[in-house]
């Protein structure tokens, strides 16, 4: 049967994934649908308001804003995916082994994540960018850093019920070795949280990125990046020129949006509740349904 | 000895223990703070002492500073003299004010303060106001908004809502203050009693700086409150839900008292959480103050922060990160009591 699923089709669903193919098409075919180069200046259309030749106007350098706002989707998206990428690639085997293993070394672990956290992460990353250079990859970088503690945090959490199950148990019986116990008969089971909080942490990063370019402390002039922009009509805001920073802001606010969105999408897809109806990928043990299934999402 | 000290330490009162034990923990905290401002200037490629006192330095200034944090020592050396550096307030000299970093921090302190106070109580206000109506008049209107706020207040960014709020209310209707500091440039500041402006104009009796600070005050709090109070509303929302389906309030229902009486209860009853959840929303106020302040030439700890970092000016940034650290567990501090007091249910 090839039926959508019910997740997929409810109404924020379906914005949700309008939106991510939305951007996918503006980082595809940012170059063959933006108007104008999105890095030339041109000073004799300084801060023209937006009209049909400029449709979102230019900026004070003469930059046309519409061109700018569709190439910002890539560095934006680039930076924020990659970051979410690095963190949940190094997080989540990093709570399996603090979860599965309970010694001195995972409690260290654990106080230094409390402790990372516990700092406004803006306020962190914008130190950790302006020390390590402000450079794309490096905010890709501090962003993964600052990000790891939550999915070290969310599959520890997994892994500390689930190792008590009885399947875990019979895996051990069966001659199954401690990596074999973690990655194939843990991690499957333990993955949901993560899954729902990497939709989410994208959303996070493209405001964190944003918020680093605007203050100086990330992306440089003249690479086109929201946040950027944002600051680059800061100053002439104040006069009425409403133009420049309006249309990326709108940029980020869709973003944060469609990934926020997509993470209710796939919470809904993950609920045991209805993943239980579908069938269970083979070698994989399906966990022992809680007593209240559902309340899984609700409690984070 | 040990079974002494326990019998010591049963018989202090228990808010005495919860403090007590709570003191205890800030130490080792506040030293990992310490590590963390130590080796981040330590990270960078290149000498600290150039780092620290900027490119213009001459080489006796450099040597001078190599040996006063005693850069020809071990690690450790160096990590000592750091914290008795810091433990008597020198946080070195930024490069940028040239003015000594616990001077300038100092200075700027008060108009933050001020910032997120404010901004705090409006969070707070919206936040739990929202949350309350909503749950109890569920399918209401606002309830209804709420959910709308709660999506969209989580993907605006606070930069860009305050340059919004500054062009409606400043620069289109004209109603708001401009967006340049915390007083009329043309007023003189009220003599220092506290630092909060609107308090010390109206010690000194002066009600036209008062009203000008107020105004000044206007846009930047509502800026933060309007991005932080949707995070707050939808975790006392689902906190404040769950309590109002408990039994004591169908209870309180089912004997007929009245409907205020059952709000007050349950508030008080999802209190606990709400007021962790209120400690983290300092952190992000602090960092929310960042951006804002910078959008409003407001003269605090943030705006610092940011011309350190775009002037590459280290010491500064060490010192800030410092102080906001040091701050920021303070108030984690302070929850965690408050939160261990408002509960008599938890065990010290």
């Amino acid at each position: 049967m090839t039926r959508v699923p019910q997740a997929l089709r409810r109404p924020a669903a379906v914005i949700g994934l309008a939106l991510l193919l939305m951007q996918i098409a503006l980082i595809v075919l940012a170059p063959i649908i933006s108007p104008y180069s999105p890095m030339e200046a041109d000073p004799a259309a300084s801060l023209q308001p937006p009209s049909m030749a400029h449709w979102f106007g230019t900026d004070i350098t003469g930059m046309d804003v519409l061109s700018r706002v569709i190439h910002a989707t890539r560095i934006n998206l680039l930076i924020s995916v990659s970051s979410v990428a690095l963190a949940f690639v190094v997080g989540v085997p990093l709570g399996l082994v603090i979860g599965y293993y309970r010694g001195w070394l995972s409690g260290l672990a654990m106080r230094i994540f409390d402790f990372v956290q516990a700092f406004p992460i803006f306020v962190l990353g914008m130190a950790l960018v302006s020390v390590t250079g402000q450079e794309i990859w490096n905010v890709a970088i501090v962003l993964a850093v600052l990000f790891i503690p939550i999915f070290a945090r969310l599959i520890r959490a997994e892994v500390l019920s689930l190792r008590e199950r009885p399947f875990v148990a019979a895996a051990r019986c069966s001659g199954a070795g401690d990596l074999d116990i973690m990655f194939r008969h843990i991690l499957p089971n333990a993955l949901m949280p993560a899954m729902v909080q990497v939709s989410i942490s994208i959303g996070m990063a493209i405001l964190l990125t944003a918020g680093l370019s605007f203050i100086g402390a990330g992306v440089r002039m003249p690479t086109p990046e929201w946040g950027l922009m944002v600051s680059t009509g800061a100053q002439q805001m104040i006069l009425g020129v409403w133009w420049v920073s309006l249309f990326p802001g709108l940029a980020i606010v869709v973003a944060v949006l469609c990934f926020a969105l997509l993470g209710d999408v796939v919470r809904d897809l993950l609920d045991p509740s209805r993943a239980r109806k579908t069938k269970a990928p083979a070698g994989v043990a399906l966990p022992v349904p809680g007593p209240v299934p559902g309340t899984l999402g609700e409690s984070r | 000895m040990l079974a002494a000290f326990r019998s010591r330490w049963d018989s202090l009162p228990r808010a005495l223990q919860i403090v007590l034990g709570r003191l205890a923990l800030v130490i080792p905290q506040m030293f990992g703070v310490l590590l963390v401002t130590f080796f981040l200037i330590r990270l960078l490629p290149g000498d600290p002492a150039i780092l620290l006192l900027g490119n213009m330095a001459t080489p006796d200034a450099v040597a001078q500073l190599r040996d006063r944090l005693g850069l020809n020592d071990s690690v450790w050396t160096q990590f000592v003299s750091y914290v008795g550096n810091v433990l008597h307030g020198d946080l070195g000299v930024s490069i940028f004010t040239s003015n000594p970093v616990t001077v300038d921090l100092m200075e700027r302190a008060p108009a933050t303060l001020e910032l997120i106070f404010y901004a705090m109580i409006l969070t707070v206000v919206i936040g739990v106001v929202i949350a309350v109506v909503s749950v109890v008049r569920a399918g209401g209107p606002v309830d209804v908004a709420s959910r709308i706020y709660g999506l969209a207040a989580g993907a605006i960014p606070d930069f860009w809502i305050g340059l919004l709020l500054i062009y409606f209310f400043f620069t289109l209707l004209g109603w708001a203050a401009a967006p340049f500091g915390r007083i009329d440039a043309m007023m003189s500041p009220p003599p220092y009693v506290t630092g909060f402006l609107t308090i010390d104009s109206l010690v000194a009796g002066d009600l036209e700086t008062f009203w000008s600070a107020v105004g000044r005050l206007l846009l930047p709090v509502l800026t933060i409150a309007i991005v932080n109070a949707g995070a707050l509303m939808k975790m006392t929302q689902s906190i404040f839900a769950g309590v109002w389906r408990s039994d004591f309030v169908r209870h309180a229902r089912a004997c007929g008292v009245p409907e205020r009486v059952i709000i007050r209860a349950a508030l008080r009853n999802s209190l606990p959480p709400i007021i962790t959840m209120i400690g983290f929303l300092v952190g992000f106020l602090l960092g929310a103050a960042v951006l804002v302040e910078t959008i409003f030439s407001w003269g605090g700890l943030g705006q610092y922060a940011v011309q350190a970092v775009m002037n590459s000016d280290y010491p500064a940034l060490q010192g800030f990160i410092l102080v906001a650290s040091a701050f920021i567990l303070v108030v984690y501090l302070v929850v965690d009591i408050l939160y261990e007091l408002v509960d008599p249910r938890i065990r010290v």
